[in-house]
């Protein structure tokens, strides 16, 4: 969100000017500051990736500025922020999604197991196979269901015959809590399932080849509340085996399903907390202004 | 985080519906001081028929009780509250719940009014009343300005004030017990007044517990038990 | 809502109905008269050109006698080539007609048949010369002349503007006795370009352009494919790709005779290549095709959901995995459609095939690549530009044969789409 469409927002339905002066003075401060610290516990003890002093630009504008931030292993942390606050873009950094825009260039360094993702020997396509992703849309190939759970073992070669791809293709969509429904249509279209359905074959894709993270960017944005329920268990059942970093624009979805919440906001991370923190009594006033709707 | 403003959400109904309950609240903490005031001067005045009054008027209280918390529920089930406001609410179905009391030890110290004006002129163990029942009708007074305010230093002296209410009810009890040794026969009586202050004590631990919950709705502390 | 607003949405909503019903007759005028305009032409080119297809023969009698045709010895191949074969068919007219003495009745008697039809006979008799001596019934194709009048006359139309008396009186008498009569023209479709009408056939034109347009396809897709698949998914956006761009867009409005001076001045001048050649035709035409192929291409690549892509670079496909996989198979129906307007285009194209020498009179049908030819619409071109009265049937008929051709081509493209798709 813009500044200027911020203090609209703000000072439009405000009876009282003092508190959104307030806000706007500490937006103000944020916009100008050329270095800020995360309130919060940010950076944790035994992490799975590291992010530091990340900055990410698109051409000349900068979405990202200098963010330092942990993510815990098998935990579940949710990005949260105003629309253009730059989770999505964040996310996408963890798997080096925005290598494929030309203009965007990311300074800084993140690593993995310590090892840097952003290191020019490293393959990308490893990466991807390590850090696996699911869209906001529902996005199956227009292919059968099995095609799309086997497309990723079979161009890693995972599966060493028909009957390991076969039971990996079984795992996945049981992982994915699609077994049931799927196995007496395997061979049917992906696209014919439910937008719920499809998410789950999505999420079935994406730990076929058991990746240790799996970003997910607004998963249930497209899908109904009890899709979205379905999903939102699922991702509680995966963190026992993986990572997982969501970008949510939905507050409650953050705080049902997440371990650690952080909150973004004008592409500064503002306040990473434990997720009951950040919900009941957040540390900063721009944190509580978001979580509370006043504005986003 | 020191100033607390429950305005300026995107959604104005979500701010006139806080607003509402806050002013509700604030109403009910009005009625229930009154009452409270009202009972310690029916003793005092032997007033019988405002004793009643009170009696009467503590079905409206428990009215006023029952119409704030199904608010609260709405609001929670409605706007999800979160953060300030969600410690808002919930401050408020407890705050809620601890006036009810007051309005009900209240409504106890009436009762114990109407039988001691049946009594003939005793007067022993009125000043204790008097001077227990000035403190905490400031007490409860105090919180309710604390939490009309949000201000959360206030409430944390309003809350230190049920020390020295503590140490007063002790020192009452000891009083009575020895007007009791002195006069057998006005046993009866002291145990009526004795009923009285053990109230207004009550009285006091249910304001601690108001002054508990301002701060915990200004700075997210809960200072229970503490 | 109050009444006054009421009334006048009421009032507005009558004029919004009839400017809506105004729309759909201006619509439907404008596909009623597209329809007309094809029915017209259909009608009159299938009227004017299906008489081509069949053609006129009389029924003569032959006699395989070495003398008539002044061959002493019927194994002297040379003297074979110089033999005046067409006399088989005069002498039998001249028994037919006994009367007829006169030296220039009998030539406008001799005039009845082609002069295509001794080489019928030469054929013939080189394939089986166990004929010689022998007799046989034939139905021998008519002179074009008579080919035109006679079919206007059974149309009760007789053009009888470059016929004497005695011939229409000779047609008649071979009417009454049944040796004349239409038959099926299987020579429209055995032969090649002729200066005689009766013997001009299709077959050269077609497989020419057949020829033409396989190369043009084999030449053009594949590098319009890879091309628009370059542009779209591996180049960087920059100014110079920017500028390829404009100009792919700019080629595919460049008038196609342009293209032909192209072939012209490179590839026959510089390049040396022979001229007439389908070869050179279907780089002419490739060339003038691709800019088509590569903006419909890229169009239909672009019409593939970002989000596919981005789910399979999301599981670790490489780029140039994700488009094999994904990008291809999905965008193909439209590349297909893209190339068959492309080569549909480049069939019915005539200016450029004019600058390289595909305009060439070429009698031979052509059995390579490398065999000079000509296509369709330069043999349309040719003919429409013929005097002679009979060839209007044929140009009618050879563009009935293009629009099958199209059709045909259409057909295919439509069911390779729907195999495609169904695939999904």
């Amino acid at each position: 969100m813009s500044n200027s469409k911020l203090s609209q927002s703000i000072s439009t339905d405000g009876a009282d000017p003092k508190i959104s002066e307030q806000v706007l003075d500490v937006e103000k401060d944020l916009l100008s500051m050329e270095s800020y610290s995360t309130i919060g516990n940010n950076l944790v003890e035994d992490a799975k990736m590291s992010v530091r002093n990340v900055n990410v630009f698109y051409g000349d504008k900068q979405a990202i500025f200098d963010v330092h931030m942990d993510i815990k292993k098998n935990e579940v942390i949710a990005m949260i922020g105003p629309s253009g606050c730059g989770k999505s873009t964040f996310l996408r950094t963890l798997n080096r999604m925005n290598d494929t825009i030309d203009s965007c260039v990311v300074s800084g360094e993140v690593t993995m197991d310590g090892e840097n993702l952003y290191d020019p020997k490293l393959d990308v396509v490893e990466l991807r196979a390590r850090v696996g992703m699911v869209f906001q849309k529902p996005n199956p190939f227009p292919k059968s269901i099995f095609e799309n759970v086997a497309y990723g073992p079979r161009l890693h070669g995972l599966a060493d015959s028909k009957v390991d791809l076969d039971e990996l293709v079984e795992n996945s969509l049981k992982k994915a809590g699609l077994w049931e429904e799927a196995k007496d249509r395997l061979h049917q279209p992906g696209t014919g399932l439910s937008g719920g359905q499809q998410q789950r074959l999505c999420i079935a894709r994406a730990i076929a080849v058991e990746p240790e993270v799996i970003l997910m960017d607004e998963p249930c944005s497209a899908l109904d509340p009890i899709a979205t329920a379905r999903i939102e268990e699922l991702i509680e059942e995966l963190s026992q085996n993986f990572t997982i970093a969501i970008v949510t624009h939905s507050m409650q979805q953050a705080a049902r399903v997440s371990h650690r919440t952080a909150y973004f906001h004008l592409g500064k991370l503002i306040e990473v907390n434990p997720t009951e923190t950040v919900f009941t009594m957040p540390e900063h006033k721009l944190t509580e202004a978001y979580i509370t709707g006043r504005f986003g | 985080m020191t100033e607390l403003s429950f305005e300026n959400h995107i959604m104005t109904q979500f701010d006139e519906e806080l607003e509402e309950i806050r002013t509700r609240l604030m109403e009910m903490g009005g009625k229930v001081e009154q009452q409270l005031k009202n009972a310690i001067l029916s003793i005092h005045e032997g007033d019988s028929k405002l004793a009643k009054d009170v009696i009467d008027q503590e079905k409206f209280i428990d009215q006023m009780e029952k119409d704030l918390d199904d608010s609260c529920i709405l609001v929670i089930a409605r706007r999800q509250p979160a953060a300030s406001d969600l410690r808002l609410v919930m401050a408020v179905t407890k705050a809620v719940n601890d006036l009810e009391r007051i309005g009900d030890e209240a409504k106890k110290i009436a009762n114990h009014s109407i039988i001691l004006s049946g009594e003939d002129n005793k007067k022993s163990g009125y000043p204790e009343v008097r001077h227990i029942g000035a403190s905490v009708s400031k007490m409860l007074s105090d919180a309710l300005t604390a939490f009309a305010r949000f201000d959360a230093e206030a409430a944390m002296k309003t809350f230190n004030q049920d020390v020295q209410i503590d140490l007063e009810y002790k020192t009452a009890l000891r009083e009575l017990m020895t007007y009791m040794m002195e006069d057998p026969k006005s046993i009866t009586h002291v145990i009526n007044i004795l009923w009285v202050v053990r109230s207004l004590e009550r009285i006091g631990d249910h304001t601690k517990n108001l002054c508990e919950q301002i701060v915990f709705v200004v700075q997210g502390k809960d200072i229970r038990h503490d | 809502m109050s009444k006054d607003n009421r009334k006048k949405i009421r009032e507005s909503l009558a004029k919004r109905n009839r400017s809506e019903r105004h729309f759909q007759w201006f619509g439907k005028l404008g596909v009623i008269l597209g329809l007309a305009a094809v029915v017209l032409l259909f009608v009159d080119i299938i009227s004017k050109g299906s008489g081509a297809f069949r053609a006129t023969y009389i029924q003569l009698e032959i006699e395989y006698d070495p003398d008539a045709i002044g061959v002493l010895d019927v194994n002297d191949t040379e003297e074979l080539i110089f033999a005046n074969w067409q006399n088989f068919a005069k002498k039998s007219l001249r028994d037919l007609f006994p009367e007829v003495t006169k030296r220039g009745e009998k030539r406008k008697l001799n005039n009845l048949v082609s002069e295509g039809a001794g080489f019928d006979f030469r054929d013939q008799l080189t394939q089986s010369p166990n004929l010689w001596g022998t007799k046989e019934t034939l139905w021998i194709l008519a002179d074009d002349d008579i080919d035109t009048y006679y079919k206007s006359w059974l149309d009760d139309d007789p053009f009888s503007a470059r016929l004497t008396s005695e011939q229409i009186k000779w047609i008649d008498q071979l009417h009454s006795k049944g040796l004349i009569a239409l038959k099926f023209n299987t020579k429209f479709f055995e032969r090649g370009d002729s200066r005689e009408p009766e013997q001009a056939g299709i077959k050269g034109a077609l497989i020419g352009s057949f020829f033409t347009l396989v190369l043009t396809l084999l030449m053009s897709f594949p590098m319009g494919v890879t091309a628009a698949i370059y542009l779209e998914e591996f180049a960087p956006k920059n100014k110079w790709t920017d500028l390829i761009e404009v100009n792919i867009n700019n080629l595919a409005a460049v008038p196609s005779i342009i293209f032909g001076l192209l072939g012209l001045a490179i590839f026959i001048n510089f390049f040396g290549i022979p001229r007439s050649i389908p070869v050179l035709g279907a780089i002419v035409l490739a060339l003038m095709t691709l800019p088509t192929i590569i903006i419909t291409s890229r169009a239909a690549i672009k019409s593939v959901p970002p989000s596919i892509r981005e789910a399979a670079l999301g599981v670790g496909a490489s780029k140039f995995q994700t488009t094999l996989h994904h990008v291809l198979p999905l965008s193909l129906p439209g590349m297909l459609t893209g190339a068959i307007i492309g080569m549909a285009r480049a069939l019915g194209e005539t200016a450029p095939l004019l600058m390289i020498g595909m305009v060439a009179f070429i009698v031979d049908i052509p059995g390579g690549f490398t065999d000079p030819a000509t296509v369709l619409p330069v043999q349309i071109f040719l003919w429409i530009d013929s005097p002679e009265r009979a060839f209007v049937e044929k140009t009618s008929a050879a563009i009935i044969i293009l629009l099958s051709f199209l059709m045909v081509m259409n057909f295919i493209a439509v069911y390779l789409r729907k195999r495609l798709e169904r695939r999904w």
